[in-house]
Parts: structure tokens; C-alpha cells; sequence
């Protein structure tokens, strides 16, 4: 009862959450480029500011559609937390990724349609790795739910070293980072799908930005669960290695993002699979 | 409202080159760089007029770009400001009165801050920022029209001097 | 009883007869009323056969099988003449060859021709149902062809016939019968897809023809095989299926499934299918959706009891997979609608085919699913093909960007019909969840193939995604000057047929959580023999090992196919309307989407396929 208490608490505060870790990565990117970066709360800031602004749509259908990406994506983190199902909670993400890339083909704006076009390629780059993880998951502990982690006396990753490898490597294009930043490139396409988007419907997108840190970094947890230390120390670990990274490279075209996906996380992801299996 | 108080935190740039010698665009995306770090106060760059508050505008306005100056003036969301970055988005600067140019930023669309210098330094582009989000604090969610004013007094030039119309300046 | 079945395998030729005396308007009400009888008797059917029955008719039918068996493969010949095709005619000549010699060896033993149990029962249900529907849409869809009034009916008389052709294969228990089926449906298929009569539909019609016919072949080498095997008593399925534990040889089911896959158009015999595209469109609906390519499935859920956990299924999973991938990567390259639904067909056979080899119970149950929903969700896909091809004149997928504006109901049935495919709540994606699961779940035994083809899944399954949301943006593109939309009224006919379908998507996948344990798990334990156990626990549905958690199913529910609904028709009031960004630019612009040319690889792809094929003889043969 009390673990669904927590995990009930943990789903209401996760965009608060999400929000406060993009306010401290915006922090910490600054403070690698040696600037002082905004405030940590800035996030909120935004958040409150679009709130007055007045509102434009392009058509009810759009902004609809936006609305639904953030409930869904919404619903698809509280299965993760949950414990649900792994296979579940992958499509019910692609899901959510979906109905924004709808949105995102349902006005007629060029950059939307490009931002709808390269999601839908990031999604065939990370969603096969999940998946492969998944099974592999399933080796290990003999279910597909995400609540037989718990099971374990020792961490996951040391059965599934090169799982987390791979889900190091499609971390920053699910949180669309540099170098895979090629959904929302903002220097090139402006931010993609959600550019036709303001006022209190960007809103929505905006916040969905946060949960899918929450996302992306409960996918890491799930490496380490066992041990609180090891779990602390690893999270922090691939915050600094996903924002060094952002930080460091420069955006690939997205036949250079399947190339390398394909030909290492991937493979890298198999070959545990093939590990576990044999 | 007390959310008011957080337009002033998160003012969102839009940078619009209307015919510049890119000499101040220069000086805007120096604004970025660690030296002068604008994003401290909460701004970004984004390129994208649905979810910008401040317009910030370089160069005289070409007869190509006016349309496209109005057209993403009218796509920006109240309340916004709008920022003339150096001399030629100011007044004209050196190309005032050339055949192809309709003149500064202000025949075409209400300006709230100009800038002066060619090119404008990045410290004073700061400054006029600061400025502008004064004034995005007293704005309301009324609509702003980007017409030209058809009844203000021009001058010999067919420019008008809006910076002797009571009210387009805050009185500090 | 045995009469309800006898009228379903009758009741269609006797209807398809008529067609072609009685006059146009009479003609319609008799469609309508066969759909709706055939329909009814085979739910009818489904509700009260509870044993699996076996049907003996009279000897004389025999005859028959055997004189029309000879007359259609002289027929085949007569085409080779007539078109100077000479691999049909060779193939003819093999045929001709080999069905004879088996009719004067074969054994007569007095047993049962006709084997129905709940497999044949669901496929009853698609074949009639879905295939009804087809029926009833063709009526208008040939009307609005240019061709003359006996063709018209020919068409009609000739779907009508597949339909009973249908019903009585997958009830055939006889080899014998089986071939000639085969060779019936080959036959059907070859008239419908020449139907226009042209070069490429000729040309198209004898490619599909020649290479049915390597299908017929495999069937005759199997009965030829078992007739030469004195263990093998009696040349039926369920004889095969009965003994083949005694002998432990598997060349004539190697050879039934490489019939089977040549029916299921995988790679190389992939070419029959995408050329039947020339064809009026019934014609692909009805030879993607529920008849003539879902004889693949079938006949290996059939023989996988025999199969399982042998070299051959694990050939025929290698094939599917490796199928299911590059057939969804191919389809990235079509910008023809039909051709994609076409290539999205061949992958999700390949799918269905691989889940029937694995075998266990829940890979059973997973194909089954997918099954029944592809079954409808391809027909109404292709059903909407044919209206916006009729009605909108549009053939390729990047010119419907005006779609969304002009036929709002075409493009959401299209994209629901692409969603029920993929994502959840629908039946699709519960089926390629279970199968995920299900080949996961059984690792430990396939170990490396299991692994392999889990990322041909995972893979396939991220491409068909990519597939499906290029087309499904194209149909909801449309500008912001048009808020308020309202639905389009097509004929009558088009819209029943469609209104069915979505009905049967949207009904099928509410059921689920009763269907799952009432219909396909009684269904997959009949092939299995094993009993499958189906528990509510907790908000889960949990089939042996695997739960289907009930409460996020709901949510997904409302959250896809009713948010894409509301979508359409919410209407935000208080909110300025502005324009779409162009950097300020006025533009008129439409659609973008991005094209992958994946066509050079194709070769390679028909180059593995046949390793893969010769492989699947060669493993049989050494067992």
C-alpha cells in the first residue's frame, strides 16, 4: 500500500520534477560553457509567463492534439511507474510520440511537417533498442513487468552491461539532445513539430518536454534500482554524460543518426540479449 | 496579477534581420556567448514568433522585407515588445532615403526601444532589453496593430517621426 | 448439420451461377442477401459446433474432384498456349504430370474429405463476413468501371465463387481436395487480377499464375511423398498430423508450408501480390484481406503441432522474420497507397506465418489475433483505397494531401484503419505485443533464432511505424481556414461497407478482454492440444504466463481512437486563429514528407528469400 502511495505521489509531481531537473541542466550546461546560466527555476518562470500570454491556434485539431501528446505521454510514464508492463509502456510512449507527430502533419507548416518527419525517424531509432532491452529484461528476471525488478538482489546492469550502454547511446535522442537533436533542431528547423504551438497550448508541449526527463532517467533507474547508492550515483553520472555530450557535438542529419544507432546500440543491445540468453 | 512579475523572467527573443549589414546581428549573438550570457536572464533565442515576447530587429526595412516584418509581427502573442537594434533598424541610418528602402523600423510596426549605435554594442543591446521588459510589464493582452498610423503627422521625407509622439517612449 | 456446411461451400457457386443469368437490379438484392446469409450461418456455425466434425461424402464426388482437377489443369495449359507463357505451360505439363499419377496410385481409403474444427470455424467467420462485405462493396465499385454488363457480373459471379472456394478449403481434409482448392483459388485469383484485360494485368495475372502454380507443385510432391511412406495411413491432414510422431518426417509438411508461403506472397513470390494491384480494388481487398493470402496462416496453424520445435519451423520463422522486416523496409520506398498496403500485407503475413511455426500456445493465440484483425483491418484499408481512387481520383499517397479537406470520414477510417495496425488499444497491436511477449517467453528454447527474430520484430515493427505515420500525416494535413468539418456522404454502399468494418475494429477491440479467453484461447488450445488457462486477477487478463492489464488498455482507448475522433470536432472558442509560420513568406504550400529509396535492395532480398525457401525443402527432406 505504501509503495503505491509513493508511486501514486511520484506520478502527480513528476512534471514539477521534470521541470526542476531541465532548470538544473540548463544550470549546469551554463556552467560547462562557463556562463552562469538561469536561475534553476526558470523553467517555472516560462511556464508562468506563457500562462498570460494571448493564445493563437492554427486550427482546433492541432491544438488538440498537443494537448493529448502530454496526457498520453502522462499516462504512459505513471504505467512505467507503476510497474506495468515494459512492451506496454514502449507503445503507449510511441503513442504519445504519435499523436504529436499528427499534430505535427495536421497543419500546413513546413517546418511542422520536417519536425513530424524526423520524429518519426528518431522513434525507428530508439524504439527497437527499448524493445530488444525489454526481452532482455524478461531473460533476466522472467517477466515483462517492470515491477519484478525488485526481485533482484543485484542491480541490473551488471546482467545488462551492454543494454545501458545502448540506452546511454538513444538517451539523447529521446530527450533530443546534440548530437540526435535532429527532431527539434532549433537552429534549423525551429523546434520542430511543436512550432505552430503558443500562449497556454505550447504549454502543454512544454511540460511534456519535462516528463519525458522523467521518462528517459526512470529507464536509466531501472538499471540500478537495487541499490539507492549505486542508483544516486549512476543518474548523476549520466546527467553529466548526457549534458558533457549536448555540450560537446555537433547535430548529425539523420541517416548519420540510423547509421550509428543501427550499427552500435543495436547491435550492442543483441548481443546482451544474445548474453542473457545463452 | 502577480504572474505578471514573470514576464519580466523569461523574456523569449526573436531576431529578425530586416535588411542589416549583419554587423549587429553580430552584436546580438555576442549577447549569447559566455562574455555578456544573456540566458542568466532567462532569455532564448528561439526563432520562432507563435512563443516570443520581444521582437528584436536589425537593419532598415527593405521594400523586400517589410511584408515579411509585418507578417511575423502580427504572429507574435501579446503582449510583446519590439526592439530596433542600431541606427539603421532606428531610423534609416546610412541607407535612410535609398530607393529601396521604406525607411526605419517604425514606419512599418509600433517600436518600443531603440538601440542606438552602429553596430550596437552588445552591452547596450542588454540594456535595451531591460529596458523593453519594463514596458512588457505595464502591456496588456490587447491586440497591436502593426499598421502604419494613417493620420500622424510625416515630415518632408514621408517618414514619421514617432519619437516625438506623445506616449511610444516610456517617461522615465 | 452437415447441411449448413454443405450450403456454405454450394450456397456461393449456386449464387455465383445465378449472377450471371438474372439482370443487374436483381442481382444486388441477391449479393446483399448472400452476404448477410452466409454471415449469419457462419456466426450460427461458430456458436453451435462445439466438436470438431469430419464429413464424408458420396464417391462419386471424388470423380468429380478428380475430372475438374484435370479439366482446370488443362485449362492452365490452354492459357500457356493462348498467351505463349512458357513457365505456366512447363509448370502445367508438371502439374498435369503429377496429379495424374497421383490419382491412379493413390490409395482409396473410405475416409473423411472434410475436417472441421474451431480453426475452419474462424476462418468461416472472416472468409464470410469480411468477404461479404467486399461483396456488397464490389457491386457499386464495378458499376463505376468502364466495361461491359456481362463482365460486370462475371466479376461478381467470380468473387462470389472465391467465397465458397474459401469455405471449402479451410475445411479440406483430403490432400486430394486440398490440391484442387489450391489450384481453384490460384484459378480465381488469376481471372480477377486479369480482369482489365491490358498488358500489365495479363502479364501481372500469368506471373501470378506460374507461380501459384510452384504451390500446386509442393502440394503434389507432399502427397506424393506421403502416399510412399507406408506409415502415413491416409492422405488427409489430420492423418499426417496423426502419425507423424511414428515416422518423424517432415518433407511433406516442409513442402504443405512452402505452398502455404508461396500462397502468402513471401519473399521471392512476393510479386504475385503487389501485381494484383492492377486489378479493381475488391480484388485486392479481397485477396489481402480475408481469402486467398490468409491460406498461409492457415495452413501452417494447421500443420504446427507437426512442425514445432523441428529445423523446418525453424526455417519458416528465420523466412517470416526475415520477411517481416524487409518487406515493412521495401514498403518505405512506395508511394502508391495500394503498394503500401500491399507490402505492409506481405510483412504482417510474414508475422502471422512466423507466430504459427513458434508454435506455443500464445504465439498461436497472437497469430490468431492478427489473423482476424489484419483480416478487417486491411479490407477496410483497401476499401478506402478504392473509394478515394473513385471518388477523389487519387492514387498516390503524397497527391491525398487534399484529403482531410475534401473527405474527412475516408481519411480518419484510413488512419484508424493504420493506427488498429500499430498501436494500442486496437486488436493488431495486441497481437504483435503477444507476439513480442510471446517469442520472449519461449527464448529459452529458440535461444539464437529467438533472439534473432525479436529484432526482426522490433526493427519491422519501428519501420512499419515510420510507414504508417507518413501516411497517416498526409491524410491529416489541412490548412487552418477550414475549423468546422463535416463528414462526407458517400454512396450508400461505400458507406454501410465501411461503417461494418469500423464497427468490427472498434467492437473487436472493446471485446478483447472477453474474445481473448472466450474465442481465440478455445481456438489456438483445438491446434495446440494443450489447454490454455485465462484468469482476471487483479485488473490483468492473464493467459498462461502473459497479462493483459485491463485498466491501461481503457485509458489508451480513450486516449487514441477518441482523441482522433474529438479531435476532428472539438472546437476551441476565445482563441485567435493565425497562420502557419513561414519565416513571413507567403507560401502555398502542402506536404513534405520524406521518400526512402530502399528498391535496389530488392534483389538481394528475392536472392535470400529463395536460399531461405530451398533451405526449407532441404531441412525437411533430412529429417
Amino acid at each position: 500500500m505504501n509503495t503505491t502511495l509513493i508511486a501514486i505521489i511520484f506520478v502527480i509531481v513528476a512534471p514539477v520534477l521534470g521541470g526542476l531537473i531541465y532548470g538544473i541542466e540548463r544550470k549546469i550546461k551554463a556552467r560547462m560553457q562557463q556562463r552562469i546560466g538561469p536561475p534553476i527555476l526558470q523553467p517555472f518562470y516560462d511556464f508562468f509567463k506563457l500562462a498570460q500570454k494571448r493564445t493563437f491556434i492554427v486550427h482546433s485539431t492541432h491544438a488538440f492534439l498537443g494537448i493529448m501528446h502530454f496526457v498520453s505521454l502522462w499516462f504512459a510514464l505513471a504505467v512505467l511507474i507503476f510497474g506495468g508492463d515494459f512492451i506496454l509502456v514502449i507503445y503507449l510512449h510511441l503513442l504519445s510520440t504519435a499523436l504529436l507527430i499528427i499534430a505535427g502533419y495536421s497543419t500546413r507548416s513546413v517546418f511542422s511537417h520536417l519536425g513530424a518527419n524526423r520524429l518519426a525517424i528518431t522513434a525507428l531509432a530508439y524504439e527497437p533498442v527499448l524493445i530488444l532491452i525489454a526481452v532482455s529484461l524478461y531473460m533476466v528476471t522472467g517477466s515483462f513487468n517492470i515491477s519484478s525488478i525488485s526481485t533482484l538482489e543485484e542491480p541490473l546492469i551488471v546482467k545488462m552491461p551492454l543494454a545501458f550502454v545502448a540506452l546511454l547511446l538513444v538517451l539523447p535522442i529521446k530527450l533530443k539532445k546534440s548530437p540526435f537533436d535532429i527532431a527539434e533542431a532549433h537552429q534549423e528547423i525551429t523546434g520542430g513539430a511543436e512550432i505552430e504551438y503558443s500562449g497556454i497550448f505550447f504549454e502543454f508541449l512544454y511540460t511534456a518536454k519535462w516528463l519525458d526527463y522523467i521518462f528517459a532517467y526512470a529507464l536509466v533507474y531501472l538499471f540500478v534500482a537495487s541499490n539507492f547508492f549505486l542508483a544516486i550515483t549512476v543518474l548523476i553520472l549520466t546527467f553529466l554524460f548526457i549534458n558533457a555530450l549536448d555540450n560537446s557535438t555537433a547535430r548529425v542529419d539523420y541517416k548519420q543518426m540510423l547509421k550509428f544507432i543501427f550499427w552500435t546500440a543495436l547491435p550492442a543491445a543483441l548481443l546482451n540479449l544474445l548474453w542473457v540468453t545463452l | 496579477m502577480e504572474l505578471k512579475l514573470y514576464r519580466k523572467k523569461s523574456p523569449w527573443i526573436l531576431h529578425y534581420n530586416a535588411g542589416s549589414c549583419n554587423g549587429c546581428d553580430i552584436e546580438i549573438l555576442a549577447c549569447l556567448s559566455p562574455k555578456y550570457d544573456v540566458e542568466r536572464f532567462g532569455m532564448i533565442n528561439t526563432g520562432n514568433p507563435k512563443q516570443s515576447d520581444i521582437l528584436l530587429i536589425t537593419g532598415p526595412v527593405t521594400k523586400r522585407s517589410r511584408e515579411r516584418l509585418v507578417e511575423i509581427y502580427s504572429q507574435m502573442p501579446e503582449p510583446k515588445v519590439v526592439i530596433c537594434c542600431g541606427s539603421c533598424a532606428s531610423t534609416g541610418g546610412v541607407f535612410r532615403d535609398m530607393y529601396n528602402i521604406e525607411g526605419g523600423v517604425d514606419q512599418v510596426i509600433p517600436v518600443d526601444v531603440y538601440v542606438p549605435g552602429c553596430a550596437c554594442r552588445p552591452e547596450q543591446i542588454i540594456d535595451g532589453v531591460v529596458a523593453a521588459l519594463e514596458i512588457l510589464e505595464k502591456k496588456t493582452k490587447a491586440i497591436e496593430k502593426p499598421l502604419r498610423y494613417a493620420n500622424e503627422v510625416k515630415d518632408e521625407n514621408d517618414q514619421i517621426n514617432r519619437r516625438t509622439m506623445p506616449g511610444t517612449i516610456p517617461t522615465k | 448439420m452437415n447441411w449448413l456446411f454443405y450450403s456454405l461451400f454450394l450456397f456461393p457457386l449456386l449464387v455465383s451461377g445465378l449472377i450471371l443469368l438474372f439482370p443487374k437490379r436483381i442481382n444486388q438484392g441477391l449479393i446483399i442477401a448472400t452476404a448477410l446469409i452466409l454471415s449469419t450461418i457462419s456466426l450460427y456455425l461458430y456458436g453451435s459446433v462445439k466438436e470438431a466434425v469430419s464429413i464424408q461424402v458420396p464417391e462419386l464426388v471424388n470423380f468429380l474432384v478428380a475430372g475438374i482437377d484435370i479439366l482446370l489443369l488443362l485449362y492452365f495449359g490452354y492459357v500457356a498456349i493462348k498467351h505463349r507463357h512458357l513457365l505456366v505451360g512447363i509448370l502445367s505439363i508438371l502439374q498435369l504430370a503429377g496429379a495424374i499419377y497421383v490419382l491412379t496410385i493413390a490409395p482409396h481409403h473410405s475416409t473423411a474429405q472434410f475436417y472441421i474444427d474451431r480453426l475452419s470455424l474462424m476462418m468461416f467467420l472472416l472468409i464470410n463476413i469480411v468477404s461479404g462485405v467486399i461483396a456488397v462493396f464490389a457491386i457499386r465499385y464495378i458499376d463505376e468501371e468502364n466495361c461491359s454488363e456481362y463482365k460486370k457480373k462475371f466479376f461478381l459471379s467470380v468473387i462470389m465463387w472465391f467465397i465458397g472456394v474459401m469455405n471449402m478449403i479451410v475445411s479440406a481434409d483430403n490432400l486430394e481436395y486440398f490440391f484442387l482448392f489450391f489450384e481453384l483459388t490460384t484459378l480465381a485469383s488469376f481471372l480477377l487480377i486479369g480482369f482489365r484485360n491490358d498488358e500489365t494485368s495479363v502479364r501481372n495475372a500469368l506471373n501470378a499464375l506460374w507461380m501459384n502454380q510452384i504451390g500446386g507443385l509442393a502440394i503434389l510432391g507432399a502427397i506424393v511423398y506421403a502416399i510412399f511412406t507406408p506409415e502415413y495411413e491416409q492422405l488427409t491432414f489430420s492423418g499426417l498430423l496423426s502419425n507423424v510422431s511414428n515416422t518423424g518426417l517432415l518433407l511433406p509438411f516442409a513442402l504443405l508450408a512452402v505452398a502455404a508461403l508461396i500462397k502468402g506472397a513471401q519473399m521471392p513470390f512476393s510479386s504475385w501480390l503487389l501485381g494484383a494491384m492492377v486489378a479493381p480494388t475488391p480484388v485486392s481487398a479481397l485477396l489481402h484481406s480475408s481469402t486467398m493470402v490468409k491460406i498461409a496462416p492457415f495452413v501452417i496453424l494447421r500443420i504446427s503441432p507437426a512442425i514445432k520445435d523441428t529445423n523446418v519451423a525453424t526455417v519458416i520463422m528465420l523466412l517470416t522474420g526475415f520477411v517481416f522486416l524487409v518487406a515493412a523496409i521495401s514498403a518505405l520506398s512506395q508511394d502508391t497507397f495500394k503498394r503500401i498496403l500491399a507490402y505492409s500485407t506481405i510483412s504482417l503475413l510474414g508475422l502471422m506465418c512466423m507466430l504459427a511455426a513458434a508454435g506455443t500456445e500464445t504465439a498461436i493465440m497472437a497469430a490468431l489475433m492478427l489473423v482476424i484483425f489484419h483480416g478487417i483491418s486491411k479490407c477496410m484499408l483497401f476499401l478506402n483505397a478504392g473509394i478515394i481512387e473513385h471518388v477523389y481520383h487519387y492514387k498516390q499517397t503524397s497527391q491525398m494531401d487534399r484529403l482531410g479537406e475534401l473527405g474527412p470520414f475516408t481519411a480518419l477510417a484510413v488512419a484508424i484503419g493504420f493506427m488498429s495496425l500499430l498501436l494500442p488499444p486496437f486488436g493488431g497491436f495486441i497481437g504483435k505485443w503477444f507476439s513480442i511477449e510471446s517469442i520472449g517467453s519461449s527464448l529459452p528454447t529458440f535461444k539464437l533464432t529467438g533472439a534473432l527474430i525479436i529484432a526482426a520484430i522490433a526493427i519491422g515493427g519501428a519501420v512499419m511505424a515510420l510507414l504508417y505515420f507518413k501516411v497517416t500525416g498526409v491524410l491529416f494535413s489541412r490548412s487552418g481556414e477550414q475549423e468546422v468539418i463535416r463528414f462526407e456522404k458517400t454512396h450508400p454502399l461505400y458507406q454501410s461497407s465501411i461503417y461494418i468494418l469500423l464497427f468490427l475494429i472498434i467492437g473487436g477491440m472493446l471485446a478483447l478482454p472477453v474474445l481473448l479467453p472466450s474465442f481465440f484461447a478455445p481456438i489456438a488450445s483445438t491446434i495446440t492440444q494443450v489447454s490454455i488457462s485465462s484468469v482476471f486477477k487483479g485488473g490483468s487478463l492473464y493467459i498462461n504466463n502473459l497479462s493483459l492489464p485491463i485498466i491501461p488498455m481503457l485509458i489508451a482507448f480513450l486516449v487514441l481512437p477518441v482523441t482522433i475522433i474529438l479531435s476532428l470536432f472539438i472546437h476551441f472558442k476565445g482563441v485567435d486563429r493565425v497562420k502557419e509560420y513561414t519565416c513571413g513568406e507567403k507560401v502555398d504550400y502542402r506536404f513534405s514528407s520524406l521518400y526512402f529509396s530502399t528498391e535496389k535492395a530488392m534483389p538481394f532480398y528475392i536472392v535470400v528469400g529463395g536460399i531461405f525457401f530451398v533451405a526449407l525443402v532441404f531441412v525437411g527432406g533430412m529429417l
